[in-house]
């Protein structure tokens, strides 16, 4: 990385394995590269995250944020690299061996993805019933704390299309949350919805995170409400990792790129 | 040479059906002799496919048994020959026309049903949500419904032939003035078995042909709402295309 030109021009650009060095490192994403027919979405990327870190993952739209998720969870492949998830490279796992992780790894849909079919309650508990090795009791009490602990106790009967955007989230939330996952991904967890509720929903990632000490990597452009919730932010400009580091870089940072996700306010100015 | 092309594209295009259903008929069946399918699922299946497709099967089978004796009562009259208004009528029910015109029905309504739920999870994302959450989409939502399709359509088929026998004989006795038991006695004195027979067989792989299609189509989907409208006349055409030619691969074998 510190070849790289950008990294060159941009001191405060550090691999995350120098800045948390006690923690181990729970993603590890190396030359990652994925195209789609003639155009490379992503070029190359190498980032890091450490156990109970909070990443925001930043970019304009279209530059492959939610690509990189879904190659991260094993909804895509890549045409090069190399992912380490919880110490396993997912490229040498089997299909089976990947759902096996996938049960330690979360992930939150930008559209929600809740199963239609089912009811809020049968929703959240459909991963730990899949899983197996749990009473109904079991399950039930676990759905009614994970709904409450996103402020929707009483939603359980409801089905997904009596919920607003926001209550979609949150139980999207809570479903990626019943099995207690290591490393969750948001994607974009706060689009259309209206600022009030893109606060509530970055506290209670954080909330979340710190409860149990799970890794999260969140996508969003809103930067100014992600700022509580994350300890590090990875910027992605066609293509390339164009900035990490924390919100007192980015906001020293000189960058014209930079600037212009950190500090719109002062530009409007 | 622009032709050429257009036959050379066309021809990649119908390879690519093929292959991607074969493949899907691969993938399920290996699920099915493994057993590694949801339960649950299943059961729910066999509901939602089976139980729910029995009143149009016994309307469609009513008027197919019913139209049949119609058509061969106008020559059964004119020859007095009653008893073999029975035979005619079952031999055409029981080994041809039962099986495809419930394949046909069951291919518009459970066939593109099945196509439109898959395809608008594809692109709401809940097949990605399933395995992102360690669920084989296959597993779950896949083989149980060949599953349902296949043994639901075999009892489809035998529930369907028996009301169009009932169709039939009712016709034959307040339209033609034919003895309902004349009727019956025509269709048991044949041997009709082995007809029936192969007219069960139809069932079963008209249902496996209809899901496998189905859910090619539906597990397929891309472009949104435009793109499951697609999937779904794809899935219909398909499936009657593939009715037809099992009918045909099948008829000929059994003769």
């Amino acid at each position: 990385m510190r070849d790289d030109p950008i990294a060159l021009q941009l001191p405060w650009l550090k691999p995350a394995i120098e800045r948390m060095p006690d923690k181990p490192v729970v993603l590890r994403i190396t030359g990652l590269t994925k195209w789609f027919g003639d155009v490379c979405v992503l070029d190359g990327i190498d980032l890091e995250m450490r156990e109970g870190e909070v990443l925001g993952l930043i970019g304009p739209g279209g530059v492959g944020k939610t690509v990189l998720v879904k190659i991260c969870c094993g909804l895509l492949e890549p045409d090069a690299g190399e992912i380490e998830i919880l110490g396993q490279i997912l490229s040498e796992l089997k299909e089976k061996q990947r759902q096996l992780l996938r049960e330690r790894v979360g992930l939150v849909f930008q559209n929600y993805a809740l199963f239609d079919f089912m009811t809020v309650g049968e929703n959240v508990a459909f991963p730990m019933r899949q899983r197996g090795g749990s009473s109904p009791e079991e399950i039930a009490a676990k759905v009614q704390e994970r709904l409450s602990e996103v402020d929707l106790p009483k939603v359980g009967n409801l089905m997904p299309n009596e919920l607003s955007g926001g209550m979609k989230k949150r139980v999207g939330l809570a479903r990626a949350n019943i099995n207690d996952p290591e490393l969750i991904f948001f994607d974009d967890p706060t689009a259309g919805l209206d600022p009030v509720t893109s606060s509530k929903i970055f506290h209670l990632i954080r909330k979340t995170q710190s409860h149990r000490n799970s890794t999260c990597l969140v996508i969003s452009h809103d930067i100014d409400r992600m700022r509580p919730a994350c300890d590090r932010y990875i910027l992605l400009y066609e293509g390339k990792v164009h900035f990490s580091g924390n919100e007192g870089e980015a906001m020293r940072a000189t960058d014209p790129i930079v600037c212009e996700f950190f500090r719109r306010d002062e530009g409007k100015k | 040479m622009k032709a050429v092309a257009a036959i050379g594209r066309k021809f990649l295009e119908v390879s690519d059906t093929v292959g991607g259903i074969t493949l899907t008929m691969l993938r399920i069946l290996r699920g099915v002799a493994r057993l590694s399918f949801d339960r649950d699922e299943t059961w729910l299946n066999l509901f939602k496919v089976g139980v729910k497709s029995y009143p149009i099967v016994i309307m469609t089978a009513l008027f197919t048994g019913a139209i049949m004796v119609i058509q061969s009562g106008q020559y059964v009259k004119q020859t007095g020959a009653t008893g073999l208004l029975g035979w005619g009528a079952g031999y055409a029910v029981l080994a041809e026309v039962g099986p495809v015109l419930i394949g046909l029905m069951f291919s518009g309504r459970v066939g593109a049903n099945n196509t439109a739920e898959l395809g608008t999870m594809k692109v709401t994302e809940q097949l990605d949500a399933l395995r992102a959450l360690a669920i084989d989409p296959m597993q779950h939502l896949v083989v149980p419904r060949f599953l349902a399709m296949v043994l639901m359509l075999l009892l489809l088929t035998a529930l369907g032939d028996l009301f169009a026998l009932i169709g039939g004989a009712l016709t034959s006795q307040f339209i033609l003035d034919v003895n309902w038991q004349v009727f019956f006695n025509g269709v048991f004195d044949s041997h009709l078995l082995p007809e029936y027979l192969v007219g069960l067989t139809k069932g079963v792989t008209f249902g496996a042909s209809i899901s496998v299609v189905s859910c090619f189509y539906g597990l397929g989907v891309s472009g949104g709402a435009a793109g499951v409208g697609r999937a779904v006349n794809n899935c219909v055409v398909t499936s009657a295309i593939g009715i037809f030619v099992w009918d045909y691969i099948i008829t000929y074998i059994a003769n």
